[in-house]
């Protein structure tokens, strides 16, 4: 019996589906769930971990991110001139940089700043220092060419309308192109934030004192001191979710406003 | 303030000089020579392609030319030590596609560059700006944004954001060239009204009823070259050049319903 091309349609939409069911049941009967209640969904026994998560967690975390952040971004926009310039030796520089702190593993920068660079100088940094340094130096190469690429989208006419109104290049960039760059790197801006909030876990490779956690560390912390198994980490990962979320709504509220002037 | 409001402008001159520019091997000009004396409305026409465009803007070195010299006003444009940026505040520049900045509101667009580079107060600029809007008749539409005003009010606000800087001497590079046909006559009436007024401008234009009308001379270009150059009624109405009578016959009768030639 032949179908219509809207039945098929149809019929296709419940196999999808069924399929769907089935492997859900199948992932549910094989949990053993005896076992992941008290070593991964033990929530009776977190207690502990409350107010800390927030007073030392979060805001490590926070702080931490923030400080990349802004060396990031600073680092990033100074790369990404550098690498537009018409003087061949910045746009070396740019580019040698940015491709090595892109193909090194963040981790390994974190160790070298954490300790080489110490012991090579015989300073001692805060922690603080240190992320600011490694993790702002690893985002500031990401960072450097997600705003290349605003800039660069930036129509031509723009910087020549600036400079035919006899703004210096360095004004018209200031007050024409990168506002307008900054709108178009937004979304993939946030990303970067996303990115580095993850990446601030990496300072688990430095010795921390128990004031300087981050939500990953003060999570596998609890492991060890609360008996509840992995629990404590879930609900470390979580809280990343309580920044990561409201940060893609922020960006997106952002982008439809910026939209709507636009019209 | 005052000399602004009695719109009276203190034109410059443009003398360019054996003008050489290529892009790689391919020569776009080839040895221009063009006077516009002060206060003269001069209207480049030719061909796509025939470097009137390219002209236009090395006048005011938004292309860097290879050779030749260009004067304007006290400014030599070609002087590798000059002062770009002050030359620049003299020559008002009108592009094909507006080119206003989306970011800033109509008004904003007519202040930043008064205020960043002239460094005028926001209120005085705001004054100059105001005046120059209502000298285009868009003063009511000061608070808007670029995008949502038409092409032709977009073209006549990037006039008022040019001569918010006082110019003494305005290039258009076909400032109707991408206008909806039904405003383009508005942008052609400010034009128009700016020329009166005693502004040099030098106008690249496929608007040949503008250029009969406004123009103190006109100059056909081709392939690089100046072809033939004069006062607009023998131009465009009794050219000698064969290639001109040829751009013409084009222009003022596109369909080619008219007679042939016998």
């Amino acid at each position: 019996m032949a179908m219509t091309a809207r039945q098929r349609a149809k019929v296709s939409l419940y196999v999808q589906a069924g399929i769907f069911v089935v492997v859900l049941a199948a992932v549910i009967l094989a949990v053993d769930w005896k076992t992941i209640g008290t070593s991964v969904f033990n929530f009776a026994k977190i207690g502990p971990m409350f107010p800390d998560i927030f007073l030392v967690g979060l805001k490590n975390t926070l702080i931490y991110t923030a400080l990349a952040f802004v060396v990031g971004l600073s680092g990033g926009l100074l790369l990404a001139l550098m690498k537009l310039s018409s003087f061949p030796l910045y746009r070396w520089l740019a580019t040698g940089y940015i491709e090595f702190f892109r193909g090194v593993p963040a981790l390994l920068v974190f160790i070298a700043f954490g300790y080489g660079v110490p012991l090579a100088f015989g300073v001692q940094w805060d922690v603080n220092i240190v992320v600011m340094v490694s993790l702002g130096m690893v985002a500031s190469a990401y960072i450097a060419e997600t705003l290349r690429a605003g800039l660069q989208a930036v129509p031509k006419g723009q910087m020549e309308a600036a400079r035919s109104l006899g703004m210096p290049h360095w004004r018209a960039m200031v007050s024409i192109v990168i506002p307008q760059a900054f709108k178009i790197v937004l979304p993939p801006l946030t990303n970067e934030i996303i990115l580095l909030t993850k990446d601030s876990s990496l300072i688990y490779v430095l010795g921390l004192t128990a004031s300087q956690y981050e939500l990953t560390k003060f999570g596998r912390d609890g492991i060890s001191s609360l008996g509840a198994g992995l629990t404590p980490l879930l609900v470390a990962g979580a809280f990343y979710l309580v920044i990561t979320i409201p940060l893609s709504l922020l960006a997106r509220k952002f982008e439809s406003r910026s939209a709507r002037t636009k019209r | 303030m005052n000399d602004v409001v009695n719109s009276t402008v203190r034109a410059a001159g443009v003398d360019i000089k054996d003008l050489r520019k290529s892009y790689g091997s391919n020569e776009v000009l080839k040895g221009i020579s063009l006077t516009v004396e002060p206060g003269q409305v001069v209207c480049l026409i030719g061909p796509s392609g025939s470097g009137k465009s390219t002209l236009l803007r090395c006048v005011n070195l938004l292309e860097q030319p290879n050779a030749g010299t260009i004067n304007v006003g006290k400014f030599e444009a070609t002087d590798p030590d000059v002062d770009l940026n002050k030359m620049r505040q003299s020559v008002g520049m009108v592009f094909q596609h507006f080119n206003l900045f989306p970011h800033l509101s109509v008004l904003d667009n007519c202040t930043i560059s008064q205020m960043k580079v002239l460094k005028r107060s926001k209120s005085e600029a705001s004054g100059v700006a105001r005046h120059n809007l209502e000298r285009v008749g868009l003063g009511h539409l000061a608070d808007r944004f670029p995008d949502q005003l038409s092409g032709g009010q977009q073209q006549r606000v990037a006039i008022a954001r040019a001569l918010s800087m006082d110019p003494q001497l305005m290039l258009f590079d076909e400032p109707t060239s991408a206008l909806d046909p039904e405003t383009v006559g508005d942008v052609l009436a400010v034009m128009r009204k700016l020329a009166q007024e005693g502004m040099t401008m030098l106008v690249v234009t496929h608007e040949m009823g503008f250029a009969r009308e406004v123009a103190d001379r006109v100059v056909f270009m081709d392939a690089g070259v100046v072809v033939e150059e004069g006062p607009a009624e023998n131009v465009i109405s009794a050219p000698t050049q064969p290639r001109t009578k040829e751009f013409l016959r084009r222009v003022l009768d596109p369909t080619h319903i008219g007679v042939e030639e016998a």
